[in-house]
């Protein structure tokens, strides 16, 4: 166990910074979505993990759709809003994203047996991520209280430059 | 079988380092610890090592198409609540996967579904304690954005430990509308096989049950300007329920309109001897290799969540005869835009969702039986000024205590008003209030909450519920939590009502309990 432990603990001195991986989920209209095509754009991107019964993850996303504007005259960057809920509320969760207007500003993900969330090694939602136009993930934040969407914008105009 | 694994991980892993770029690392880890207090007031007397400890560390490591990972879990013993046979320690997760522009090859550990998951599905959650990852190997191939296939086999977990039930599938998705370059429309059928292998006993097999069952789906995908159809058919096959042999079927139709504000889903569901466990001779909540979700309202708030919905997917024993259940749901969403009449000057959000179930008044038919659960619900989010934000959610539950043995039902009013200030951008607090009103049962309840947030670490709470119309008994919870990037810290004290943790629609049996937590989660 111990052996097992140490290399592990090598392996991890020698690697380098996080990044997006490949991993298919659906978009809104139900068809396959290869998230590494997020990356090929080449600009910086929010990613948010959220669910319909997670409250913090809502508020949290609400927030940034509101001071989008504002946001978008300082710094080029797209949102990405990755819902995590499973086939029982799969359709509730497009239902819902359009009933708050988040279709029309955020690229909606919909990761129903959460592939993508164990991918990037979300444990808990809310968990944010910023990723920089060379898809690596330069900020990341879990949880949420007002007031941090403040810090996840610093982090946003800081890759954008 | 596993140390191999785990060292072919490494091994390979490695391999690819020297030969490549350096790729990279990334992992999480998790505790969960309990304290158990002894607490007259909650009718709670610990075990003896007043403990319960759940912990998780997970690694995974990319480069380029090549990923490769592991799972340790750790329970020491576990949380109170959760399903017996997870103890001690355990390498629980391991895969070595490769993932080209067409096609992917995994083996070892994987998660997957098909369809809704009615048929066959694979999926952790550890609120649950649920966690059935198969072992073995899978394959996925893409004809462009045309066809989808998959296949795989292997041992679904159970416990800490693999089980000798064996799966093998096959999933195909065909996209018609890209077939025949018909753009602006998604219109694509799907059908899925599935066999499974488990052992019965030598009764079973004289009643007539056979060890191999194979069970198929077909589906359908539509959508076209946001009007979306979506239809499901799953066949079981024969099982054995009470020693009768029982053909399992269930159909789901999803349809409605998103967009321009406005979301509506209309949702129609039967089931009929659904029950899919892994082996027949384990009473875990996690004996599971398909998922039946509750097709209702998930609550979050606390005295919406007394009495959960838990779908009846068919169920024969001394206490009762379910053969399963019909309903349906009806969820609309909509947003008054910002300078209307009715959103005001920052808009408002409404919601209503009507959901209704019945038991099958007779195997084999649609014909609905005795009501099993029945809620409406309503709630509205207005921002107010800058600093405000208000939630009101109404919701009137009613639900059947025998599961739909008797006509007999227990009927609850709930109202919340959940009140959000923002003092300063970093300051902010939020209230709860809560009541409950029932005729049945334990009588009223009341409830309230309050959060006292400093951004960007800090979150203080205390919460009470009590039931003043009968028990007379407070459930408290008070509790701190710092977070920084990602990792979070939280601590809290309370006392547990016994009741059902559910999620997605599945449910485990809690104990009340009374107590202190602590919690870590992180990832790198």
């Amino acid at each position: 166990m111990r052996t097992f432990l140490l290399s592990i603990a090598l392996f991890i001195s020698a690697v380098c910074a996080a990044q997006v991986p490949s991993v298919v989920v659906e978009n809104a209209k139900g068809e396959s979505f290869d998230t590494k095509t997020l990356v090929e754009e080449g600009t910086p991107m929010i990613v948010s993990f959220w669910s319909t019964s997670c409250k913090p993850c809502i508020r949290e996303l609400d927030a940034v759709y509101e001071a989008l504007p504002d946001w978008l005259e300082e710094a080029d960057f797209r949102v990405v809003a990755v819902s995590t809920d499973d086939s029982r509320l799969l359709a509730k969760a497009k239902s819902f994203a359009q009933g708050r207007g988040w279709g029309e500003d955020y690229i909606l993900l919909f990761d129903k047996n959460q592939d993508f969330m164990r991918a990037m090694n979300v444990s808990v939602v809310p968990h944010v991520f910023v990723i920089d136009g060379k898809g690596k993930i330069v900020y990341s934040h879990t949880s949420y209280v007002p007031g941090n969407e403040l810090e996840l914008f610093e982090a946003v105009k800081k890759c954008s430059k | 079988m596993k140390k191999i694994l785990a060292l072919a991980v490494i091994a390979a892993a490695t391999l690819n380092l020297s030969a490549q770029e350096r790729g990279y690392l990334t992992g999480s880890f998790e505790t969960n610890d309990h304290i158990y207090v002894e607490d007259q007031g909650n009718k709670f007397i610990p075990d003896d090592d007043r403990f319960g400890s759940n912990n998780y560390l997970k690694l995974d490591y990319y480069n380029g198409n090549f990923s490769a990972g592991l799972q340790l879990e750790a329970y020491m013993p576990s949380i109170i609540g959760y399903p017996d046979d997870l103890n001690k320690y355990a390498l629980s997760n391991m895969y070595v996967n490769w993932k080209d522009e067409d096609f992917q090859i995994t083996a070892g550990t994987f998660y997957d579904q098909f369809g809704s998951g009615l048929l066959f599905r694979s999926w952790e959650d550890r609120l649950l304690g649920l966690n059935n990852a198969i072992m073995g190997a899978r394959f996925a191939y893409n004809w462009e954005d045309k066809i989808a296939f998959k296949a795989l086999w292997g041992m679904p977990r159970l416990g800490m430990e693999f089980s000798d039930t064996q799966v093998r599938g096959a999933d195909l998705s065909v996209s018609l509308a890209n077939l025949l370059g018909i753009d602006d429309i998604v219109l694509s059928v799907e059908g899925s096989v599935l066999n499974r292998y488990s052992k019965i006993s030598i009764d079973a097999e004289e009643a007539g049950g056979k060890p191999n069952t194979y069970g198929w789906s077909g589906r359908l995908n539509f959508d076209y300007d946001g009007f979306f159809l979506k239809g499901e058919y799953v066949d079981l096959g024969k099982k054995l329920v009470a020693f009768t042999p029982k053909r399992g079927n269930a159909q789901l139709l999803e349809m409605g309109y998103n967009g321009r504000g406005l979301g509506v889903t209309v949702t129609g569901r039967r089931l009929e001897w659904m029950g899919q466990k892994i082996t027949t001779n384990s009473l875990s909540a996690a004996n599971l290799i398909s998922y039946v979700p509750a097709m209702s309202t998930q609550y979050t708030y606390m005295l919406t969540t007394l009495h959960p919905y838990n779908p009846q997917v068919g169920d024969e024993s001394s206490f009762s005869f379910n053969s399963g259940e019909i309903g349906g749901q009806i969820d609309a969403f909509y947003n008054f835009r910002r300078g209307t009449a009715i959103g005001g000057k920052r808009g408002m959000k409404v919601h209503a969702n009507f959901s209704t179930y019945y038991t099958l008044e007779k195997e084999g038919t649609a014909q609905a039986g005795n009501l099993l659960f029945r809620d409406f619900s309503f709630d509205l989010e207005k921002q107010w000024t800058k600093e405000f934000k208000m939630v009101l959610l109404y919701s009137m539950q009613e639900y059947n205590p025998t599961y739909g043995n008797y006509k007999t039902t227990w009927l609850s009013n709930i109202f919340v008003a959940d009140l959000l200030y923002k003092w300063t951008p970093k300051f902010s607090t939020r209230l709860e209030l809560q009541y409950l009103t029932t005729h049945e049962d334990k009588k009223d309840w009341m409830a309230a909450l309050l959060e006292v947030n400093f951004a960007p670490h800090w979150s203080v709470w205390g919460s009470d519920m009590y039931n003043h119309g009968q028990t007379k008994v407070h459930y408290y919870n008070v509790g701190v939590s710092y977070t920084k990037g990602r990792t979070r810290l939280a601590a809290g004290y309370g006392r547990y009502k016994d009741g059902f943790i559910c999620s997605g629609g599945v449910c485990r049996q809690i104990p009340q309990y009374t107590g202190a937590n602590f919690s870590i989660t992180t990832s790198f």
